[in-house]
């Protein structure tokens, strides 16, 4: 039996996902659970698994397609069930050829004998497109052999086109040529070539080959009308065939579509005039949503961004012991789990920066856990794997964690709960240089952290109450804060807290 | 001294240096992947090495010897001698040419290249023993690999290779004087080529074939033509018989055939010869490389299958060429060497011609691509065939070469061309438009109203396909 798998949906209520990969074709066996798709949403990319054990009959929607939760996007066939509607199945070893009869139900134009009297395996020879057409096919994940009305005329790259850009594979001529206008129109998008305006005032078609009288290919070429283009319904000895009347509509549509263009383009003319030479890329996926999150932010939470600065010769010495302790655990060690660290502890401290603000009960959340978002700048944007319970991990674990999460963001193979559930974020802007910066906070957290670069300063010392000044390990704290819950003092005092650890790391021992 | 066994590493390894696998290492190496091309002996495989290429320079010399010496009839009187030794150095310096092109072509694209032999050590390591007592072996580390070691001659019992009296059809290249008689055990295509070249040379040939008819796998009006032409030139056929034993007697190899089926003959035959040569068919060569340690899956024959993406049942582990099964074609294998180099890259490739065309360079040639009139019928196609024959054709009149014809087979409802037959002179070549016009899915009214040079054979084509529609000019319809 046939079964149709829709687009779950995969994290956080997203209601739409960009297909980015399709990881089986039609033909394939899979088993429940492969993953079949990659999926790109709003948060990050996932696996779409398979819900059945199967082979792969078709694939519904093409690479880089956007599609809605719960459209249908592959279809499986299954064994072991009867066919519901009580169909007699088909007849043929392997799924490919079966798959190729499973459409032909579907494909109204082509006369019943035909059906009949054709084994699946002519497949082979009977389906005639071009290896051009059929290598355009496989890229768009179409399976040839579903284009079904063509199979008296010869395929074309615009019936394949246009089959990639449909998902319902209803296949009357009709559909067929104003999917195919579609797909050209796409194609069209430059102003220089054939404008768009026209296209709007009429359907055009783009055909290989058409049938017509004399007469009317006379009246076309008198119209310097291309026979090809002129939309038509009909068929004659299984070819697409053209009317004289059609040709006359068509020519006076395309007259006035002509005119509109003229203008249309002296309009255009002037503004290109200055034209530099710019490129553009959508704004979508991971990108629109660090937008969306930051303008909420910024525009909800008053920042208020306390900066200072703190010694961490300490801490620097430290690190450089432990780092080949760590790496006999295969475990790389950055100053990054010592901050964490750090940050936990100083949370404890300080209980009212580790807080959520509830609007809708009106009422401030303290938490009692300290989950710590590591802020990750990858290819496709900013990403926050969050490491849970940092206060109750060993700094290798944490270290271990945080490496691992963060080097799955630049992968983009972190699931979205990977990326929820943080009570504080830390951004590490100094790992690619700078002082101070204004982080924006990562709702609905209240603080975020912003790390410089360590970096030797000359400062005074004191000991044995003798004062030197000395080249120092130095790293600057931007904390920014909201205002609406927190207020300065409740920052300097946490920023004091996270001081004090990383000043003397040894503190934290005693966590 | 003993080279430590040092592990290096690439991304794509291929086995085997013949039109699959150097195919394979350029394609790959061109998608910017890290290519290792392993070969143990000559780079361009049994086609250039033992196969196609040597077998044409061959046919190509013993023909011109041959057309010289027969054109009275045009009024030139020669009788040309032949020295083979000088031809046969002939052959093997256009051999090099190609096999150090092939060595360029590959370092140009940036392919690594390793001598020796090469078998798994596990699912993504292999062992390169390197050739020669002492010179010790390196392990690689691989993503995916690329199996093309190719194919090999089938032995008969009875009749192991010794290079003197037996001889493979890599010996029959390269005989150092024409023998006076040569038997030949199977009338397949190998031993119907060289059959046309030895008995051009001046060899008594006989030839022994299992079957009852030259060039089996052919349809019999083709292989016939192909069989009174060898007759013409002196070759004896004897069909229904099975090569048994040979015996060494009086300075020449006496071999004893006995009847495949004792109701249609009832005695044994003995034939003597200066040399037998065994062309009964190929097998694929797997047995050094170690393949069931890693599970990789061969069939009975011991062929490797695959996928339409020349995938083994090992998802990273690739065949292409002779070693993944029939047609054992060089241009089969170049093209899936193309494929599974396209696949590793991530691109969307797949072996998924319509028709493969297929040669035979005996005298007429024969040419072939897709569907033969009954084999359509077989797939349940009603076809239509149009034919023409060489005899009318202008050009084939001038050559003086008028045997043979072309047939077109199409679906008769759809009228596309699905396949043709072309048995005459030059079919290896025309056979390549009728193989685009299958790809393209063109009707039999394409090639009909495609304007072909005159005069020339293509002529030929256009009125086959013009003759399956009722509208030749040049024949009765």
């Amino acid at each position: 039996m046939v079964r149709e798998f829709e687009l779950p949906d995969v994290g956080e209520g997203v209601a739409e996902g960009e297909l980015l990969r399709w990881r089986v074709e039609p033909g394939d066996s899979v088993s429940e659970d492969q993953p079949v798709a990659e999926v790109e949403t709003d948060k990050a990319v996932v696996d779409v698994p398979s819900p059945v054990n199967g082979v792969v009959e078709e694939l519904r929607a093409a690479e880089g397609e956007l599609v809605p939760v719960g459209d249908v996007i592959i279809v499986f066939q299954v064994d072991g069930e009867d066919e519901p509607d009580g169909t007699e199945p088909t007849p043929a070893d392997d799924a490919t050829a079966d798959s190729g009869h499973q459409t032909d139900d579907e494909a109204p134009t082509q006369p019943a004998e035909d059906t009949q009297s054709e084994p699946a395996v002519t497949q082979r020879v009977q389906v005639a497109a071009p290896p051009s057409v059929r290598r355009l096919a496989r890229e768009l994940g179409v399976d040839i052999s579903n284009i079904a009305d063509s199979s008296l005329g010869r395929i074309t790259e615009s019936d394949v086109r246009a089959h990639a850009n449909t998902d319902s594979y209803s296949s009357t001529q009709e559909q067929s040529n104003q999917q195919t206008a579609a797909a050209e129109r796409q194609k069209q998008q430059a102003p220089s070539t054939q404008s768009v305006s026209s296209v709007q005032a009429r359907e055009t078609a783009d055909r290989e080959t058409t049938v017509a009288v004399p007469k009317t290919r006379h009246v076309a070429a008198e119209e310097g009308i291309d026979l090809d283009t002129v939309p038509t319904d009909e068929r004659k000895d299984g070819e697409p065939f053209v009317t004289l009347e059609a040709v006359q509509e068509y020519a006076k549509a395309q007259q006035q579509a002509q005119k509109n263009d003229k203008e249309a383009v002296a309009e255009r003319a002037a503004a290109d005039e200055s034209a530099r030479p710019e490129s553009r890329t959508p704004y979508n996926g991971i990108r629109q949503t660090i937008g969306a999150a930051m303008t909420e932010s910024k525009s909800t939470a008053p920042h208020v961004t306390h900066q200072d600065e703190v010694d961490v010769t300490a801490l620097v010495d430290a690190r450089s012991t432990l780092r080949q302790a760590a790496e006999e655990h295969d475990i790389r060690l950055t100053y990054m789990p010592f901050v964490m660290k750090a940050c936990a502890a100083a949370l404890q401290e300080n209980p009212q920066v580790n807080v959520s603000l509830d609007e809708a009960n009106e009422e401030i959340v303290e938490k009692q856990y300290y989950n710590i978002g590591v802020a990750t700048a990858t290819d496709a944007g900013l990403l926050v794997p969050v490491v849970e319970d940092v206060d109750a991990k060993g700094l290798l674990e944490v270290a271990s964690e945080t490496n691992e999460k963060t080097q799955r963001a630049r992968e983009r193979s972190l699931s979205p709960e990977e990326m929820r559930g943080g009570t504080f974020t830390i951004s590490n802007i100094g790992g690619i240089g700078g002082e101070y910066g204004t982080p924006i906070i990562n709702q609905p957290e209240s603080a975020i952290l912003a790390l410089g670069e360590i970096k030797k300063k000359p400062r005074v010392v004191e000991a044995d109450g003798e004062e030197t000044i000395e080249p120092r390990h130095v790293m600057t704290l931007s904390l920014s804060f909201d205002h609406r819950v927190l207020d300065g003092a409740d920052a300097a005092r946490f920023t004091n807290s996270v001081q004090k650890y990383l000043r003397n790391p040894n503190l934290l021992l005693l966590e | 001294m003993v080279v430590g066994d040092v592990t290096t590493s690439t991304d794509v390894l291929i086995i085997g240096a013949g039109p699959g696998g150097y195919v394979a290492a350029i394609r790959a190496a061109q998608l910017d992947l890290d290519v290792t091309l392993v070969e143990k002996g000559e780079y361009g495989g049994a086609c250039l090495n033992r196969g196609c290429i040597p077998s044409k320079a061959l046919l190509n010399g013993s023909e011109l010897a041959t057309e010289a010496g027969q054109a009275e009839e045009l009024g030139i009187y020669a009788d040309p001698t032949v020295a083979l030794d000088e031809m046969i150095s002939w052959k093997d310096g256009l051999v090099d040419q190609l096999t150090s092109g092939i060595e360029q072509l590959c370092t140009a694209a940036g392919v690594n290249l390793m001598k020796g032999t090469a078998e798994f050590a596990h699912e993504n390591k292999i062992r390169i023993v390197h050739q020669g007592e002492g010179q010790g072996s390196e392990s690689l580390k691989f993503d995916h690999c690329i199996i093309a070691t190719g194919s090999r001659p089938i032995e008969v019992p009875g009749f192991d290779f010794d290079d003197d009296r037996i001889v493979s059809s890599d010996g029959a290249l390269n005989f150092e004087t024409v023998p006076d008689e040569l038997v030949i055990v199977g009338a397949g295509y190998i031993g119907m080529e060289l059959a046309t070249v030895y008995s051009r040379l001046g060899s008594d040939v006989s030839v022994i074939e299992m079957l009852e008819q030259a060039l089996p796998s052919y349809q019999e009006d083709i292989a016939s033509i192909v069989r009174r032409r060898a007759e013409r030139l002196g070759v004896d056929f004897y069909f229904g018989y099975t090569a048994d034993s040979w015996a060494e007697s009086e300075g020449e190899a006496v071999l004893t055939a006995v009847p495949t089926d004792e109701a249609a003959h009832d005695s044994e035959i003995e034939l003597t010869a200066d040399k037998i040569l065994v062309a009964v068919g190929r097998r694929p060569v797997t047995e050094t490389l170690g393949i069931e340690a890693v599970g990789v899956e061969t069939d009975a024959q011991g062929f490797i299958p695959t996928d339409s993406r020349c995938r083994t049942n090992k998802e990273h582990i690739f065949a292409v060429g002779d070693v993944a099964g029939e047609p054992m074609l060089a241009h089969k294998g170049s093209k899936e060497g193309e494929v599974a180099a396209e696949v590793i890259a991530g691109e969307p490739a797949a072996v998924d011609y319509r028709a493969l065309p297929a040669a035979v360079f005996t005298d007429p040639e024969i040419g072939t691509v897709g569907l033969t009139e009954d084999e359509a019928a077989n797939e349940g196609i009603t076809p239509v065939t149009g034919e023409f024959q060489f005899q009318a054709s202008g050009r084939a009149l001038t050559a003086n070469r008028t045997e043979g014809f072309v047939r077109i087979v199409a679906a008769k409802e759809t009228e596309r061309v699905i396949g043709a037959q072309i048995v005459g002179p030059e079919a290896s070549e025309l056979i390549a438009e009728i193989a685009v016009m299958i790809e393209m899915g063109a009707k039999l009214q394409d090639i009909g109203s495609t304007v072909h040079v005159h005069p020339t054979l293509s002529e030929a084509v256009m009125e086959a396909a013009q003759n399956a529609r009722g509208k030749a000019i040049h024949r009765q319809n």
